[in-house]
């Protein structure tokens, strides 16, 4: 019928979108290590109106009148800019200071990555404590083992360099080194990376494979912060000004359809 | 039958035209780099109208005057004003202050690679480093946009795992070496831009580049020149502009009923 319709919807689609990214963004205000997400769009392609234009002096233009046939959706890209850190009781959190991610091995067996540092113990079989996420899936260190602290050893004593290296102290104060470090790794397109619940990230394609700090040269090293969690990183202010945005593009569409459908009842009152 | 029926006909597809445009401008209030759309009405060629057989005038023909026959497209124009800039603190997005275009290495469905220009500088890199569109085409750096050229010579290659900075010229640092220049560049006439979508424009024949004087803003995105309130009031402007031709349709139709049924009637 007439293409506005279709523009006019094709914007309403995509400030959707638009809005659904900025719900999940402020419903994670307060989740660890949450990274906020954008919508962006871009236009469709252009059709030709007509072919021959003319300037108001009548010369001829050396393009056609182009009409766009309206916006789709082009990226949700997320934002990988640092967090707040936060200040926790547990002494099993650590927050990253940089560009790194912590290693998980989800239930099926395979490696995630996070940057929610709310780590826990768990006690195994044998008695030895093992570092895990708050839904207990094993933290990985640097060569890619869980990490097993020996049983008996106070939660308080547990301390973390920031380097990573992980160790506690004994009865007497002394530091005992456990020889494992807390695998920090990085990503050559960190926003290439697939969101999966539970706040772990998948490896794919586009993010290119995980790059070891322990052993890749040239990185820029993160460090550690024990006793620290990473706050999101949703500004609210900002959100809501996008939510604004979004609403408002949403109902100028929908004028647009509106004032669409009314020329079209008037073209269909011609024939009485 | 009747010339004005014909004329209110063209006035009402002028004005869906106008929708059509204005309706896309509403769509792409929120896309970055958008530059906003408009078009110009033209009448039709004027035209000589003669009275044949007039009786008045011992049956010669008599010129009447020009009469115009209604309205079409003149030309789509397009606004290159610059936009407002938001601020989102990622490195790699980009905004233009000034007049100029990104040159991007497009290649389409069919495998042909050429250069499109955009003014949407959300970029990204790639696991092999190069900077790109969030659709994935390259990003060229100064040489190569001014050239024209959309080889791979012309792709800007990073280390992502280091900071990027971009100055205000574009060109980018990383450890603090100078490592090229993003790709800006600018035309002598923007009447040979047609437009692509996806954001991007394309030089048609005749179109000249030359190099660009603006400035790159790093971590900021250009929005859309999209002005809501003047695009609103244009809607008013449409709806009733049709409306009224609509009427004069209307009228034409109620003078035809007139000619058709009324006259002779006992």
């Amino acid at each position: 019928m007439m293409r506005s319709l279709w523009s006019a919807a094709s914007g309403m689609i995509s400030q959707q979108t638009a809005v659904d990214t900025i719900a999940n963004n402020l419903a994670n205000v307060n989740t660890t290590g949450y990274k906020n997400e954008k919508a962006e769009f871009k236009s469709l392609l252009y059709q030709t109106l007509q072919t021959r234009t003319t300037t108001a002096n009548g010369e001829e233009k050396p393009i056609s009148a182009q009409v766009g046939l309206g916006t789709r959706v082009a990226a949700i890209t997320s934002n990988f800019v640092q967090g707040p850190h936060l200040d926790s009781e547990s002494y099993t959190a650590m927050a990253i200071d940089g560009d790194g991610f912590f290693a998980v091995r989800g239930a099926d067996g395979n490696t995630y990555y996070t940057r929610n540092g709310d780590f826990k113990l768990s006690v195994g079989n044998d008695g030895n404590l093992t570092l895990v996420t708050s839904d207990g899936f094993p933290v990985l260190d640097s060569r890619g083992n869980a990490i097993e602290i020996p049983g008996g050893v106070n939660a308080s004593k547990i301390q973390v360099t920031s380097e990573g290296a992980i160790g506690y102290l004994n009865a007497q104060n002394n530091f005992v080194d456990l020889n494992q470090t807390i695998g920090l790794f990085q990503f050559n397109n960190p926003a290439g990376l697939e969101k999966m619940s539970n706040s772990l990230l998948n490896v794919t394609d586009a993010s290119g494979q995980a790059l070891n700090e322990a052993t890749t040269p040239n990185l820029v090293l993160s460090t550690v912060r024990q006793g620290y969690l990473e706050g999101s990183n949703v500004q609210v202010a900002d959100e809501m000004v996008n939510l604004i945005v979004a609403q408002r593009a949403y109902e100028m569409n929908s004028k647009a359809i509106q004032a669409s459908d009314d020329m079209l009842s008037q073209a269909n009152q011609l024939k009485r | 039958m009747v010339k004005g029926l014909y004329t209110a006909y063209t006035g009402m597809i002028n004005q869906q035209n106008r929708m059509d445009i204005l309706t896309n401008n509403l769509a792409n209030s929120a896309t970055n780099g958008f530059k906003k759309e408009g078009s110009t009405s033209q009448s039709f060629d004027e035209q000589l109208a003669i009275k044949i057989k007039d009786t008045s005038a011992y049956g010669l023909p008599k010129g009447l005057g020009d009469v115009s026959l209604g309205v079409k497209i003149g030309e789509c124009y397009t606004d290159y004003g610059q936009g407002s800039f938001r601020v989102t603190d990622n490195i790699y997005d980009m905004a233009i202050d000034g007049d100029g275009f990104f040159a991007i290495s497009y290649t389409n469905k069919a495998g042909e690679t050429s250069v499109k220009y955009t003014r949407d500088g959300a970029f990204t890199v790639n696991r092999e480093g190069y900077l790109v569109t969030k659709d994935g085409d390259f990003v060229l750096n100064q040489a190569a946009a001014e050239a024209g050229n959309p080889g791979q010579a012309g792709y800007i290659q990073i280390n992502p795992n280091l900071p990027l900075v971009v100055d205000e010229v574009g060109n980018y640092y990383q450890n603090d070496v100078l490592l090229g220049q993003v790709g800006v560049v600018d035309f002598a006439d923007y009447n040979f831009l047609a437009k692509y979508g996806e954001n991007m424009y394309e030089l048609v024949e005749g179109g000249q580049v030359q190099p660009s004087n603006a400035q790159v803003s790093q971590g900021t995105l250009e929005m859309s020149n999209v002005n809501v309130v003047s695009e609103m009031v244009e809607m008013i402007n449409i709806t009733r502009a049709y409306e009224s031709n609509q009427k004069i349709i209307q009228t034409i139709d109620d003078t035809l009923e007139k000619a058709v049924n009324s006259i002779g009637k006992a």
